[in-house]
């Protein structure tokens, strides 16, 4: 495509539905991602956010509750730990891999890392990637940075250095995106063509917006908006044979009536044959070896024009 | 406050209220070709990122745009030619830049494409209002082999006769197509009406027109199907017209093509709905009902 510095992260074109393969014949990608963090605000993990009963719930019932459900299903997970959450709840953390689950990282405090100076930044991953290696026994192979309640733009965010410095950092993927439906690669120089592959995430399948959203004491509780999205879109993604993905939070899902609507929910999704339920690390490894960047990342050179008067 | 000045106000406001007015001209006896009894158009605002560029966000908001460029274009062409729906594409000039592949597609199903200002906003000064009106028609009309006649701007009407334009599309003054004057009265432009209600970003986008997260309402496509289902039947009983406004990269989402899939085919299981492009709804007003200024 006409690659923008500035404008694009990745080539003009997915990959169409007839090009997706999944492992094994398998017919759509189901990927589920829990966030541990408990941050409020830009600043990540604060102690005011951990010393509040959600969190605390979150972190105990709440947890344990969705583990639960996740294991009568047959679910696996992936798992976005700030380095503190790992730090502080080490052995529960821990435990989450005997279960078939992955540990990936989100940020050292699940911080707004996007006017960080460059090597601060390498800092704090480099520290992060530590703490995870240290609490799991194994190098986290995927990053995570996604948005909060409280943020302005429920997109997650990242520096202008972010996927540089992952790549330099050795990790696998990035765990969100919001350019494609299925992975794909975020360029971060188009003249050598390194790029991180990326995992797609979707505000309308995150628990956060829909449960007592935009905060507590609002009554705005949409779990039926929330389940209409799930499902809407993991039919038409099965039909089209491509992936379907969705993130909870503990201390949102794990509560009654949402608890019992993700059960449901998952009983469904289990009646469809053809499922292939990775982790996030997984589904990487096989679209780097079955979609190499070398064969389908295409890039042309742009075809911007800067004129006065214009977006440069 | 004296009598006097109550009597100054009533003057001043009642002629602001008479003289806007009198820029509109309904067509209140409008009706559709022999056999038609509501026109639908379907129009994609295709700003991808652009807009999100333009407005400073951050990395992860441009890359939500970049779906529509990348995967929802594509679907919704699809979507428009398995319906036989000719759609209108309102893109933003410097889109011809990012997304040319997709627009030659859009083209080659018979689609068409409409202008949505240079770089999604009107310069205030009148000599680069021209200029990016001026790069625009000419990108436009380099992928489509011709000109564009209608857009979705506050661009001048003046301005937008000057270059061939015959209509616009935005906001709703009337539910029927309807002449909008200039202040002088003249410059004529059919407007197509289009509603925030029938706006796929009003229920699927984070941020609309500035808004922060404690105004969102995001909502799923089942809720927003039915919303527009009973606008369309509203709109089918009284022989009116419909404008659905989506943009690729919040419509082109898997669930939403399929919620759009249902309405579309619901709709045509009624007999004399017709999907034409704005121009050609542009043009049978024109035909059927000629423009007469306020000033004639």
């Amino acid at each position: 495509m006409p690659w923008k510095q500035g404008y694009t992260i990745s080539d003009e074109r997915s990959l169409t539905d007839s090009e997706l393969r999944w492992p094994d014949g398998a017919r759509c990608c189901v990927a589920m991602t829990v966030d541990l963090s408990v941050a409020s605000g830009p600043e990540g993990v604060t102690a005011a956010d951990l010393t509040t009963p959600e969190a605390l719930f979150g972190a105990n019932q709440g947890l344990a509750a969705l583990r639960e459900v996740l294991r009568r299903h047959a679910m696996r997970a992936t798992f976005a730990a700030p380095a503190i959450i790992a730090h502080i709840h080490r052995d529960l953390v821990r435990s989450l891999t005997a279960e078939g689950h992955e540990i990936a990282a989100h940020g050292f405090r699940h911080e707004d890392v996007s006017g960080l100076e460059r090597d601060e930044e390498r800092q704090r991953i480099a520290r992060t990637t530590e703490i995870l290696a240290d609490v799991t026994g194994r190098k986290p192979a995927g990053w995570f940075s996604l948005p909060r309640q409280g943020d302005r733009y429920a997109v997650g965010a990242v520096s202008p250095n972010t996927v540089d410095l992952l790549l330099e950092a050795g990790y696998l993927y990035l765990g969100n995106g919001l350019a494609d439906d299925i992975p794909h690669y975020w360029v971060s120089d188009f003249a050598s063509r390194r790029a991180l592959l990326t995992l797609p995430y979707y505000y309308h399948f995150d628990d956060q917006f829909f449960l007592m959203f935009p905060r507590k004491g609002t009554g705005l509780e949409h779990p039926d908006a929330l389940l209409r999205n799930w499902r809407g879109e993991f039919a038409a993604q099965y039909r089209r044979g491509r992936y379907f993905h969705m993130t909870l939070h503990p201390q949102h899902i794990g509560w009654s009536n949402r608890l019992q609507m993700l059960d449901e929910f998952l009983a469904e999704l289990r009646g469809y044959p053809g499922l292939w339920n990775p982790t996030a690390a997984e589904c990487a490894r096989y679209w780097l070896e079955t979609y190499p960047a070398s064969a389908h990342l295409r890039l042309a050179p742009s075809i911007w024009q800067d004129y006065p008067g214009s977006l440069s | 406050m004296t009598a006097i000045d109550l009597d100054q106000q009533l003057v001043e406001l009642r002629s602001a209220a008479d003289a806007y007015a009198a820029r509109h001209k309904f067509i209140p006896d409008l009706t559709w070709p022999e056999g038609v009894r509501i026109a639908v158009n379907f129009t994609c605002d295709f700003d991808a990122m652009l807009l999100r560029r333009l407005l400073n966000e951050p990395p992860m908001q441009l890359a939500k745009g970049e779906f529509g460029g990348r995967v929802g274009i594509w679907r919704l062409i699809e979507l428009f030619d398995v319906h036989g729906v000719k759609a209108t594409i309102f893109t933003p000039g410097r889109i011809c830049e990012l997304y040319p592949e997709a627009l030659r597609a859009v083209v080659e199903s018979g689609h068409e494409i409409a202008d949505h200002m240079w770089e999604h906003r009107v310069p205030k000064e009148p000599a680069l209002e021209e200029d990016h009106l001026a790069k625009t028609v000419a990108a436009l009309e380099r992928i489509a082999g011709r000109r564009p006649v209608g857009t979705r701007s506050s661009h001048s009407a003046a301005l937008l006769r000057r270059y061939g334009f015959i209509y616009r599309s935005e906001r709703s003054a009337d539910q029927r197509p309807y002449y909008e004057y200039d202040e002088g009265g003249g410059n004529g432009l059919v407007n197509l009406p289009m509603h925030y209600v029938i706006d796929d970003a009003m229920y699927f986008n984070f941020n609309w027109l500035g808004t922060d997260a404690s105004a969102q309402r995001i909502t799923d496509p089942e809720r927003v199907g039915d919303i527009w289902w009973a606008a369309f039947r509203q709109q089918y009983n009284v022989g009116g017209y419909l404008n659905v406004c989506m943009h690729p990269f919040q419509s082109g989402r898997a669930l939403r093509i399929a919620m759009l899939d249902r309405l579309i085919g619901q709709m045509k299981t009624l007999p004399g709905v017709w999907f034409p492009t704005c121009e050609q709804v542009a043009r049978h007003c024109i035909d059927r009902y000629p423009p007469r200024a306020p000033s004639e």
